[in-house]
């Protein structure tokens, strides 16, 4: 079974607030979930090609020429707050 | 106790293509910002990407440029992470497939050939750009601005084997690649516009120990001296650390410019914390022979075949590896100079120095018309062949440079020849003794400082006809036998 499985880490890394109440039961569905994975583990599949890929499609590839974009107004149509061209979000500092 | 450090590379090359990686928005290198985005590369929902051909014929041919093996049945991931310059909330990156794998680059420290082996080099895409408002300290903002001009443009990374064991040999390193990419055309690798962006991971330890102490992250290091500067720092805050026995945190520190020091910005994520997983909107990328051999035809005359060339031409491998980072037109002329010279040092040196510098001082940056490899020769053997003193022969150049003149026929109109008729020169050199026989009697050995006085005393009186080399032996001759 998967340890060190911390639900406060993983809502850390998503960047989502949860309830004690809400930890507690994604804390049990993502259990199960870990515990899937685990079963999938233990298939013997050494014997078998490896899909490295969901989808068996090859992929398409663009010729590199430029196209017009979207006008400048329009990309920032829906943003809450612009200042000089720019999207403005609250203060992020790494 | 003896310690080593242990530096691995990771550098961001920022591809020269018309559009983005994944969408058709154009490159554009604008202080307006927000003029060149699209869904795509703003991440707005529904949006598809679709890979730029040429994007990956550069990093295939970087990657054989950098003796990598590449990986035929290669493929996106994608990278999870928040962070505004980033849309989408993950960037599109590459994991356990990446598009080159296993290789080298040849770099020269002083005059010895090291090689650093390179891990992977992968695809991925640029992030947008962030102003953060405010007081001025970067902790104090107000509010962050963000320009996504730049979301999506092609980046290479390559990632080197921890095997760089000083700051010296990092820039060279960097510097290796910078040319690579350069010489293989496919970045403009201008570090100043941040096309060739560089992180350093540290690590110091026993010499004698088998692993590698904690590994340290250093970012925002702007220019070959600030990554001199921040390995040797953090080698030293490192080195402290593990003297004290303490134990050195695993990190990303951030290099002060200002302050010269690393600073703490955070604990590192491990590669879990990405939670990269396969981007299903992007298949399998098969890269097959043929797509590598017509990359490769598009690679010719790499640092390493340069450096080749100069060694032949007779240069020392740090000459050569000077010219071979240089600009285009200077490896060329000194190329066909050195033809007509067959004086390898001396060309090097006189183009190197007298001419780039006093290019530098006319501030001119390309050289007249009339500038050629034969005339630059001609004027080369004028002073190696003492017909000409090097004052003489900078004069020259000087005119050369701002009018089509013939360095022979502007040398001998203008009295610049030098005499080498030793009689003419023996008498000078018996009159100035005679003149000065109270210096001459101080004299104590031919290494006397005084001797210098009388060659000068010698090249005033002939007004600087003769060749000094030759004065001075005849002088000393005449004073000591």
């Amino acid at each position: 079974m998967s340890e060190n499985f911390n639900i406060d880490d993983v809502s850390n890394l998503a960047s989502i607030e949860l309830s004690e109440d809400e930890k507690a039961k994604l804390q049990k569905d993502l259990q199960i979930i870990l515990e899937h994975v685990d079963a999938l583990k233990n298939i013997d599949v050494k014997d078998e090609k490896i899909d490295i890929h969901p989808l068996s499609k090859v992929l398409e590839l663009r010729k590199d020429e430029s196209k017009e974009s979207l006008k400048h107004e329009d990309a920032m149509m829906n943003s809450p707050e612009t200042k000089d061209g720019h999207f403005v979000v609250p203060p992020s500092i790494e | 106790m003896n310690l080593k450090a242990t530096i691995g590379m990771e550098t961001h090359v920022e591809l020269d293509t018309k559009s983005k990686m994944f969408c058709s928005c154009e490159v554009v290198e604008t202080d307006e910002p927000n003029v060149s985005v699209c869904p795509t590369c703003l991440g707005l929902p529904g949006a598809l990407p679709v890979p730029n051909k040429t994007a990956i014929e550069y990093i295939v041919m970087l990657s054989l440029g950098a003796n990598c093996k590449i990986t035929n049945e290669g493929m996106f991931h994608r990278k999870n992470y928040f962070y505004p310059d980033l849309p989408k909330n993950y960037q599109i990156s590459q994991f356990d497939f990446p598009v080159g794998v296993n290789g080298s680059l040849e770099i020269v420290l002083d005059e010895e050939l090291h090689s650093v082996e390179i891990e992977r080099v992968h695809m991925e895409e640029d992030t947008g750009k962030s102003v953060h408002m405010g007081s001025g300290r970067i902790d104090s903002a107000t509010s962050t601005l963000l320009d996504f001009n730049r979301s999506g443009i092609p980046l290479v990374e390559v990632v080197t084997k921890p095997v760089i064991s000083t700051s010296k040999m990092a820039v060279a390193y960097i510097e290796e690649l910078r040319q690579v990419v350069i010489d293989l055309g496919i970045s403009k690798g201008k570090l100043e516009k941040g096309n060739l962006r560089f992180d350093a991971n540290i690590s110091v330890a026993d010499e004698n120990a088998n692993e590698l102490g904690t590994k340290v992250e250093i970012k925002n290091m702007n220019s070959l001296k600030s990554l001199e500067k921040a390995i040797d720092y953090e080698i030293m805050r490192q080195s402290k650390q593990v003297e004290k026995g303490e134990s050195v945190i695993q990190e990303t520190r951030h290099w002060d410019e200002n302050k010269q020091v690393t600073v703490s910005m955070r604990t590192k994520e491990g590669s879990a914390d990405y939670r990269y997983f396969s981007d299903p909107d992007l298949p399998n990328m098969i890269i097959d022979q043929d797509f590598i051999d017509n990359s490769k035809k598009n690679i010719q005359n790499l640092p390493t075949d340069k450096r080749k060339t100069l060694k032949e031409s007779g240069l020392s491998l740090s000459d050569s590896n000077y010219l071979d980072k240089g600009e285009k037109w200077l490896y060329d002329l000194y190329l066909s100079t050195v033809e007509n010279t067959k004086d390898s040092k001396s060309t090097f040196n006189f183009l190197t120095g007298e001419l780039q510098g006093q290019m530098r001082k006319a501030e001119i940056d390309e050289l007249p018309n009339w500038v050629d490899s034969v005339k630059l020769a001609n004027l080369i053997n004028l002073f190696e062949t003492n017909e000409v003193s090097f004052t003489s022969a900078k004069d020259i150049l000087t005119k050369l440079l701002s009018e089509d003149i013939d360095p022979k026929s502007y040398a001998s109109d203008n009295n610049l020849i030098q005499s080498s008729d030793d009689e003419e020169i023996k008498a000078l050199v018996t009159s100035i003794i005679k003149d000065n026989q109270d210096i001459v009697e101080r004299l104590e050995d031919p290494e006397d400082k005084l001797v210098g006085f009388l060659v000068g005393q010698v090249m005033k009186s002939s007004e600087n006809k003769v060749n000094p080399g030759t004065v001075k032996d005849i002088l000393l001759k005449e004073l000591f036998g």
